[in-house]
């Protein structure tokens, strides 16, 4: 039993983390109907950032959140504009997923060149400091990574539900081509949103290398968890994701205690057939449109 | 009719307008002149090109050749947002509202390039009160709304920028015909408060009978225009287009399937 708790509280610890990431790509999906396969690596690539703010100026990895969280809200802008926006015509949804993959190869290749392939993390002095409440471990780390990414979801809930730009979010998720005859700039919000999203892997990314080691190759176990979480929030919802990255953090966690660490990547792959199968839009996915 | 008495004063002009998707053209060379504070329908078989019309004029399609003066001004190569701003409002044909947001936010969108928010909440109020729905169901979400409801709230939405120019794209399809003489009473009231309404309507019958004028497209031309009576009494247009009402309703429930 206590085996079986405390697997659960780092689950929703983990989940929080995973939570953030999968918000920023189903927004992109809600926004653009875009999958952008990108997600993982911006996460890598945010953890990379971390990793030598903190090695090299002495950063620590929690503060320089905000470092990285506007650089890379930058960055998406600048790849949606560079290279997806140009994107045209009925195919778009197809060009996209080899744009976006396109993007995470680059990410991948310039982080090996610059890092090589070797496993890293970030092990700021606290790393291993944790608290036992009622008997159950509670890492600070995690502790701390899951209140922050509670406090990112918050920040974007308020963007999206009551400001200006928010609103022109939600329009566009909902109808696009009512959002345009009422003079919203689809190409500016799907810049903005774009930027949104990899700033949300940006967040998760800081966190992301403290809990985990990683290399630049590790995008590909990310995004794969990441496709499982948004399709069983259902695509475009982003309490859906939130929902089902908790749940994805806890069953994987659970596998993880019960059976064994090597069956925990399997869950998510079990989870994404049975949700294809079973119910294709998710927990909370809209039958047509996104539901934002 | 009011239009009529003065010298009227072009506020749309249409000439030699040819547009399409792709390779093929669907508007080939479409003349209408609309006088300010008429209702003009626009009536005409399916594939005319009657909505595509609208998106010429609302900025959803930018003309091959030809142009559309607005006011005297060119605007055949402004943007859907600068339209806007000049006045020229488009009510698309399939639901327009956002289904996840409250009525109240949805006729607020209306006024989305606004940044007065005085001016906002005056026109929120002033809408309400023509559209007493807006007020009634604010909190709801759209989508909860019936069909008629949700037509009432789009063409509240319509005024929140105080439009000169209003383009209404079949907006009885799929209403039953309570909300559908609702919707008509509603088109004609805007036109008494001096907008300017172009309509495409597939219920010709209904649509001509609210109608000042009315123009028949056929295979992309204007084939035929005169007032609204005029051609509701010309035997060929009873022929071709309102006896072909009497289908209309399975016509229109072919198309939601």
């Amino acid at each position: 039993m206590h085996a079986l708790i405390q697997a659960i509280i780092l689950g929703i610890l983990t989940g929080g983390v995973y939570a953030l990431m999968a918000s920023g790509q189903t927004l992109i999906f809600g926004i653009m109907k875009v999958v952008n396969l990108a997600q993982g690596a911006l996460v890598v690539l945010g953890a990379y950032l971390t990793y030598t703010l903190f090695t090299t100026l002495g950063i620590d990895p929690f503060v320089s959140i905000l470092i990285t969280t506007p650089l890379l809200f930058l960055v998406g802008i600048g790849l949606q504009w560079a290279l997806l926006r140009p994107l045209h015509g009925e195919d778009v949804a197809q060009l996209s997923l080899l744009v976006t993959f396109a993007i995470a190869l680059a990410i991948e290749g310039a982080l090996s060149f610059a890092y090589g392939a070797t496993l890293t993390n970030v092990q700021p002095t606290y790393a291993n400091y944790s608290w036992t409440v009622f008997g159950y471990q509670i890492s600070l780390v995690r502790f701390v990574a899951f209140l922050l990414s509670i406090v990112m979801l918050g920040v974007l809930y308020f963007i999206l539900q009551r400001t200006k730009f928010g609103r022109s979010v939600r329009a566009t998720v909902q109808n696009p081509m009512s959002a345009q005859l009422l003079g919203v700039n689809a190409n500016r919000v799907s810049a903005l949103g774009f930027g949104l999203g990899a700033a949300t892997a940006a967040a998760a990314g800081s966190v992301f290398g403290m809990l985990n080691s990683f290399n630049p190759g590790s995008h590909y176990d990310l995004i794969s968890r990441l496709l499982t979480i948004v399709v069983l929030g259902g695509l475009g919802s982003i309490g859906g994701s939130v929902v089902a990255a908790l749940i994805m953090g806890v069953a994987s966690s659970l596998v993880s205690a019960l059976a064994s660490p090597i069956w925990s990547d399997f869950t998510f792959f079990i989870v994404l057939l049975l949700v294809l199968l079973l119910r294709p839009r998710g927990l909370f996915g809209a039958k047509t449109r996104g539901a934002l | 009719m009011a239009a009529k008495n003065s010298t009227p004063e072009l506020i749309l002009q249409i000439s030699e307008v040819t547009a399409g998707y792709g390779a093929g053209l669907i508007l080939k060379g479409v003349n209408l002149d609309v006088a300010r504070g008429e209702i003009i329908c626009l009536i005409g078989p399916n594939g005319a090109g009657k909505s595509t019309v609208l998106k010429t004029v609302s900025g959803l399609l930018r003309p091959r050749s030809g142009a559309v003066m607005f006011r005297g001004e060119n605007i055949s190569a402004l943007t859907s947002r600068e339209r806007l701003s000049r006045g020229v409002v488009h009510v698309p044909q399939d639901r327009s509202l956002f289904p996840a947001m409250t009525v109240w936010e949805n006729v607020a969108m209306g006024a989305f390039i606004l940044s007065d928010q005085a001016l906002l909440r005056r026109r929120l109020a002033e809408v309400a009160e023509l559209f007493p729905i807006v007020a009634k169901r604010r909190s709801a979400s759209a989508g909860s709304l019936s069909g008629g409801e949700q037509k009432q709230v789009e063409l509240a939405r319509s005024l929140m920028l105080d439009p000169a120019l209003i383009l209404l794209d079949e907006p009885s399809i799929g209403l039953d015909p309570r909300a559908r003489s609702s919707v008509f009473a509603s088109i004609s009231k805007l036109a008494e408060d001096g907008r300017t309404v172009l309509l495409v309507e597939q219920n010709a019958r209904s649509g001509l009978a609210v109608a000042h004028r009315a123009a028949v497209l056929e295979a992309g031309v204007v084939a035929l225009t005169g007032t609204g009576q005029e051609l509701l009494n010309d035997p060929e247009v009873a022929r071709l287009y309102l006896g072909a009402s009497a289908r209309g309703p399975a016509e229109t429930l072919a198309k939601s399937v």
